[in-house]
C-alpha cells in the first residue's frame, strides 16, 4: 500500500522502515478492543505514506495519474512476475462499479483522505463514505471474505 | 439508535481507515462497546480491508527486511538506554506492554552481550591456561637446572676438598707404549685407604669395553673397580700399601685379573 501511494521503490522502503519503527514504538498504544492489529498497522503505514507525499511535493504528479496510468507505468518498469498481482488487482477492481472503483483507488491506493477526495472532485463527503461502504461490501464478495 | 442506518452511513469504514476526528472516534468506540452487531460489522470491514490490501500488496526488495530488523534492534537498544536514563517518564497506560517490550529488548541485548563476554572470557581463559602450562614447564626446567648445578657444585666442592687435602697423595699415571698421550691420576689416602680417580686424558672406548683400575700391592694386581672415561673424581675401592696404580682396558664389567697387554697408564706411589 505504501508503494501504491508513493509509487517509488526507494521512498516506499524508507517509509516502510519508518512504519515498522513507529509500530515498535507505539505498540503499547494499540488496543485490541478497538480493532484488528492489521488495521492499526495499516493506518500507521498509511499516515506515514501520506505525510511523505505531502513533504515530497510529489502529490501533484501522483494525483493526475489514474489507475491505468499507474498500471501502464508499472508494466513498463517492472518484471513480468510483479505484473501478475497488478493484473489481478486491476481485474478485481474492474468488477466494481466505476464510482466504487474510483473511490477505492483514490482512498486506498493513492493516499487520498476522504475529505481531500470530496473537495478535489466535488463529491459530498457523505457520498464518498457510502460509496466506500458499497465498495467494501462488493469487495467482500469478490475477495470471498466469510462472515 | 438505528444500527442498520448507522452501519450504512459508512462511518465504520471511515473509522477503520482512521479517517475520523478524535470526538467522532470516541463516539464510534462507545457505540461499538454497546452494540455487538457493530463489532461484527467492523470485523467484517477490517477483514475485507485486510484481504484487499494483501491482494494489492507489493513485496519489498529482499534487503529491506534486514535493514528494518537492524533499525529495530538499534532502536530497542536506544530505548533501553534512554529508559535507564529517565526511569520516571512512563505512560502508565502502556506500562505492561512497555515493560515486556523493554524486557525483550533488554534480554536480547543481554544475550548478545553475555555471548560476547562468554566468548571473550573463554578466549582469555584458554590463553591463560596455555601461558600457565608454559610457565610451569619453564619452572620445572629451571628447578632441574638448579638441582643439577647444585649437585655439580657439591661434587666440585667435594673434589676440591680431596684435591687440596694434605692427607691425599696424588699418584700421576702416565701413558704406556700403548698410548703415550694418555694420563690419569689417583688421589690416595694412605691412612684411610680411600682412593679417587681423576682422568686427564683417556681415549673413548667402544660400548662393550670399560677401563679398569688396578692397585699393585705386594707385586699383585688388585681390582679397584671399573669406570668409563669422564670428567671429575671417581671414588674407587679402598686399598692400602700400594706400590703402583695402573689402568687397563677390559670387557664391560671388568675382569678378576688384568690384561696386561692393554695397559694404558701406570704410576708408582
Amino acid at each position: 500500500m505504501i508503494y501504491r501511494i508513493l509509487n517509488n521503490d526507494d521512498v516506499a522502503e524508507e517509509v516502510l522502515q519508518d512504519t515498522f519503527l513507529r509500530i515498535w514504538d507505539r505498540i503499547g498504544s494499540y488496543d485490541s478492543g478497538k480493532g484488528r492489529l492489521f488495521t492499526w498497522m495499516l493506518n500507521v503505514a498509511r499516515n506515514l505514506a501520506i505525510d511523505k507525499t505531502r513533504s515530497k511535493e510529489i502529490s501533484k504528479v501522483r494525483k493526475t495519474d489514474d489507475i491505468d496510468d499507474l498500471v501502464n507505468k508499472i508494466d513498463r518498469k517492472q518484471q513480468a512476475e510483479q505484473n501478475i498481482d497488478i493484473i489481478g488487482l486491476k481485474e478485481f477492481l474492474g468488477r466494481l462499479s466505476e464510482d466504487q472503483k474510483f473511490v477505492v483507488e483514490h482512498l486506498y491506493l493513492k493516499g487520498y483522505t476522504q475529505s481531500e477526495l470530496a473537495d478535489e472532485f466535488n463529491i459530498p463527503l457523505g457520498t464518498v463514505k457510502t460509496r466506500l461502504r458499497l465498495a467494501i461490501i462488493e469487495l467482500r464478495t469478490i475477495l470471498e471474505v466469510k462472515s | 439508535m438505528n444500527v442498520k442506518e448507522y452501519i450504512s452511513s459508512g462511518i465504520l469504514e471511515s473509522y477503520a481507515s482512521g479517517e475520523l476526528s478524535e470526538s467522532e472516534r470516541a463516539d464510534v468506540e462507545r457505540n461499538l462497546a454497546q452494540y455487538p452487531e457493530l463489532r461484527k460489522e467492523l470485523s467484517l470491514i477490517e477483514e475485507t480491508m485486510e484481504a484487499f490490501f494483501l491482494k494489492a500488496a507489493k513485496e519489498p526488495r529482499a534487503a529491506v527486511k534486514t535493514r528494518i530488523l537492524e533499525a529495530i534492534t538499534l532502536r530497542s537498544v536506544q530505548s533501553v538506554v534512554s529508559r535507564e536514563q529517565r526511569p520516571t517518564n512512563n505512560e502508565p497506560k502502556s506500562n505492561v506492554i512497555a515493560f515486556w517490550k523493554y524486557a525483550t529488548a533488554a534480554s536480547i541485548v543481554l544475550a548478545f552481550t553475555s555471548t560476547f563476554m562468554a566468548y571473550n572470557f573463554w578466549n582469555n581463559w584458554k590463553e591463560t591456561e596455555v601461558s600457565l602450562l608454559q610457565l610451569r614447564a619453564v619452572n620445572e626446567q629451571v628447578a632441574r637446572d638448579y638441582d643439577q648445578v647444585n649437585q655439580r657444585l657439591d661434587a666440585i666442592e667435594n673434589e676440591m676438598k680431596i684435591v687440596s687435602s694434605p692427607s691425599f697423595a696424588r699418584v700421576v699415571m702416565k701413558g704406556t707404549a700403548n698410548s703415550p698421550d694418555a694420563m690419569a691420576s689417583v688421589y690416595w689416602n694412605k691412612s684411610t685407604q680411600e682412593s679417587y680417580l681423576s682422568i686427564q686424558n683417556l681415549k673413548a672406548l667402544a660400548q662393550e669395553q670399560q677401563y679398569q683400575l688396578w692397585a699393585i700391592v705386594d707385586g699383585k694386581p688388585i681390582d679397584m673397580g671399573v669406570f668409563d672415561s669422564a670428567t671429575g673424581l671417581h671414588k674407587m675401592k679402598s686399598v692400602g700399601n700400594v706400590a703402583a696404580f695402573a689402568v687397563t682396558i677390559e670387557p664391560r664389567g671388568g675382569k678378576p685379573s688384568p690384561s696386561m697387554a692393554t695397559m694404558q697408564v701406570l704410576g708408582n706411589t
